[in-house]
C-alpha cells in the first residue's frame, strides 16, 4: 500500500514554488553558471516527479531536495559524458548580471573554490543550516561536514584575502 | 561580512519563470519529461552504443606498462580506461616521487591519473590526503577536482584522479598544465567508540567559564542555545591538558555549566593535522545520547600557535549523570609532510589511425 503523505502541500505546483529558488541557488552555487544550473534544476524536479517521494515533514522534503541537487551536481561533474552532453544540446550560457560590481567579483572569486566545498558553504552561509542539518541533508557525518567547512573557510580566506571576514 | 554579501548575491539568482512553469506543467507531458531527462544522464544502452562507435573509430593506447594504476583505472571506470594515454612524467622531492601516469582528453574535459610514492619510507599510505595543498595551473578558465582513487600496497603508490573541465566548452588539447602538491597528511588513525576513563559522578560544577565568538557549531539544540553565529557563547576556560587516550587531541575541560555537562577538547595547529571527533553518552541499556549541541572556537587564530577548541554540551542533569558512561570517536593524522612536487605536461589527444 502506498504510504500517504502527511503534508497538505504535496501538490507539485506548491512544492516547485516553495523550493524552486532554494534548488536553483544551490545548483548555481556549485556550477556557477546559469545553463548548468538550469539543467540541474530540471533534473531535480523531474526526479521528484518520477519518484513521487513521500515525506513526513517539510524538513524531510527540504533535505531530500538538497541531497538530490548536490548529487546531480556531482554526477554532472563526474560524468565522463559531460563533453558529449554539452555538444548535443544547444549552448545557452548567459553571463549573470549582478547589481553591484563587488557581487560580480564575489561570483567570479567563488569559482576558484574547490567544487567539494561549494555546497557546504552555500548551505551554511545562505540556507543558514547548522552542521547537524547539513550532515543529515547530505548523509554525511557531522565531523566530515565540520572538517569540510573548516577547510572551505580556510580556502575562502585564501581566495578572498582580506576583502571579506569569513 | 562574507555572509551578508553572499546573501545579497544569491538573492539576485532565480530560475526563469518559464523554466519553473515548464516543470509545473511537465506532469501533463510525460514524453517531454523523459526526453529532457535523457539529455542529462544518458541511458546505459546509449553509452554502450557510443562507446562501440568510439572503440571502432579510435585507436586506444593501452597503459599496459603501468599495471597497478591501470587496474585502478579499470576499477574506477572500465569503459574509459583504455582511452587513457601514458604520460609518465615525474618529479622527486623529500624522498617522494610524484608521477603523472596517464591522461584522457576529450573535448573540454581532461582526466589525469597521478601517483605518489614514498621512495625512502612509509609516509604515503591508504589514508593519504593532499589536504587541499594541490594546485592545478592551466592557461584557461576551468574547474578542477582531485580525488583519491586507491592505494597499491605492493608498490606503496597512492593514485589520484584529477578532472579538469574548461568553461565555455572549448577544446583544451594542446595546452600545458602543471600539477603541484605542497603538503599532505597520512598515517590517519581512527578511534571508534572508545570508552573514556572519566568518573562522571565527580564533576566540578564551579568550573571557570568565559564567553567566546564561535567559528561553528551543530547539534539538535544548537539554534536554541546559539541564536546566531555572532552571539557570544559560554565555554569552559581551558585547563592544562589532562589524561586522554587519543594522541593529537588534548582534553582541556569538563564541568557543569547552567545544569549542562560541558566537555572540551583542543588541537594545537590543527590546520596541519585535521584531528577531529565527537563524544556521546551511553546509558545502562547501551542507548547512545548525543550532545545537545557543540561549538568550535579558536585561540591565536591568526598565528602559528593557533589552537582549535571543540566543546560538547550534554543536556543531562548532574543528579542523573552517574547512570551514563562517556565514549568518543576520533580521527587523527600522524604525519604531515611538506615538499615541492610539480609536474608540467601537455594535454594530448588520442590520435586516430
Amino acid at each position: 500500500m502506498e504510504q500517504q503523505s502527511l503534508r497538505m502541500n504535496d501538490c507539485l505546483e506548491n512544492v516547485v514554488k516553495e523550493y524552486s529558488k532554494m534548488v536553483y541557488r544551490l545548483a548555481f552555487s556549485q556550477t556557477r553558471n546559469k545553463s548548468d544550473a538550469d539543467d540541474i534544476f530540471q533534473e531535480v524536479f523531474y526526479r521528484y516527479i518520477r519518484k513521487k517521494p513521500q515525506f513526513k515533514t517539510e524538513e524531510h522534503r527540504k533535505a531530500w531536495l538538497i541531497r538530490v541537487t548536490v548529487n546531480c551536481c556531482k554526477k554532472m561533474w563526474t560524468s565522463i559524458w559531460i563533453g558529449k552532453k554539452l555538444s548535443l544540446i544547444v549552448q545557452k550560457d548567459e553571463p549573470i548580471v549582478f547589481k553591484m560590481k563587488e557581487e560580480t567579483n564575489l561570483h567570479y572569486e567563488l569559482q576558484k573554490l574547490p567544487m567539494k566545498y561549494r555546497a557546504v558553504i552555500h548551505l551554511f552561509y545562505y540556507e543558514d543550516l547548522s552542521i547537524e542539518e547539513i550532515s543529515k541533508a547530505l548523509n554525511q557525518k557531522p565531523s566530515t561536514i565540520r572538517t569540510q567547512l573548516t577547510r572551505a573557510r580556510y580556502k575562502l580566506k585564501e581566495i578572498l584575502k582580506e576583502d571579506y571576514d569569513v | 561580512m562574507f555572509r551578508e554579501k553572499y546573501h545579497r548575491m544569491n538573492e539576485q539568482i532565480s530560475p526563469d519563470q518559464e523554466l519553473v512553469n515548464k516543470i509545473i506543467h511537465s506532469v501533463d507531458e510525460p514524453k517531454r519529461e523523459t526526453n529532457k531527462a535523457k539529455y542529462f544522464f544518458r541511458r546505459p544502452i546509449t553509452i554502450v552504443a557510443m562507446l562501440m562507435v568510439l572503440v571502432l573509430t579510435a585507436t586506444p593506447v593501452l597503459a599496459a606498462n603501468v599495471p597497478a594504476v591501470y587496474k585502478l583505472m579499470y576499477f574506477v571506470s572500465p569503459t574509459v580506461a583504455q582511452f587513457f594515454i601514458p604520460v609518465q612524467k615525474s618529479c622527486e622531492d623529500n624522498g617522494i616521487r610524484m608521477e603523472v601516469v596517464s591522461s584522457y582528453i576529450h573535448d573540454d574535459t581532461a582526466e589525469i591519473y597521478i601517483t605518489m610514492q614514498d621512495l625512502i619510507g612509509d609516509r604515503i599510505d591508504e589514508t593519504t590526503d593532499l589536504y587541499d595543498s594541490y594546485s592545478i595551473n592551466r592557461p584557461f578558465d576551468s574547474s578542477a577536482t582531485c580525488q583519491r582513487v586507491g592505494y597499491d600496497k605492493t608498490t606503496k603508490k597512492e593514485t589520484f584522479l584529477i578532472s579538469i573541465k574548461e568553461w565555455g566548452n572549448k577544446k583544451i588539447i594542446g595546452d600545458k598544465i602543471s600539477f603541484s602538491v605542497r603538503e599532505f597528511l597520512s598515517g590517519k588513525h581512527e578511534y571508534n567508540e572508545i570508552p573514556m576513563a572519566i568518573d562522571l559522578t565527580n564533576i566540578n560544577n564551579t568550573q571557570a567559564i568565559k564567553l567566546v565568538s564561535i567559528k561553528g557549531g551543530s547539534g539538535p539544540k544548537f539554534k536554541e542555545y546559539v541564536p546566531n553565529f555572532e552571539s557570544k557563547v559560554k565555554v569552559l576556560v581551558p585547563s592544562a591538558p589532562m589524561d586522554f587516550p587519543v594522541k593529537g587531541i588534548d582534553f582541556t575541560g569538563i564541568g557543569y555549566v547552567d545544569g549542562m555537562l560541558h566537555i572540551q577538547t583542543s588541537v594545537v595547529d590543527n590546520l596541519t593535522k585535521d584531528n577531529h571527533g565527537y563524544f556521546f553518552l551511553s546509558d545502562k541499556n547501551e542507548n547512545k545520547i548525543q550532545c545537545a549541541y557543540s561549538v568550535g572556537f579558536a585561540e591565536n587564530s591568526d598565528s602559528a600557535n593557533r589552537v582549535d577548541f571543540d566543546e560538547y554540551v550534554f543536556d543531562i542533569p548532574q543528579a542523573e549523570i552517574g547512570q551514563y558512561s562517556l565514549y568518543g570517536t576520533f580521527a587523527t593524522s600522524g604525519l604531515f609532510t611538506e615538499g615541492n612536487w610539480q609536474v608540467t605536461f601537455p594535454l594530448e589527444e588520442i590520435k586516430n589511425n
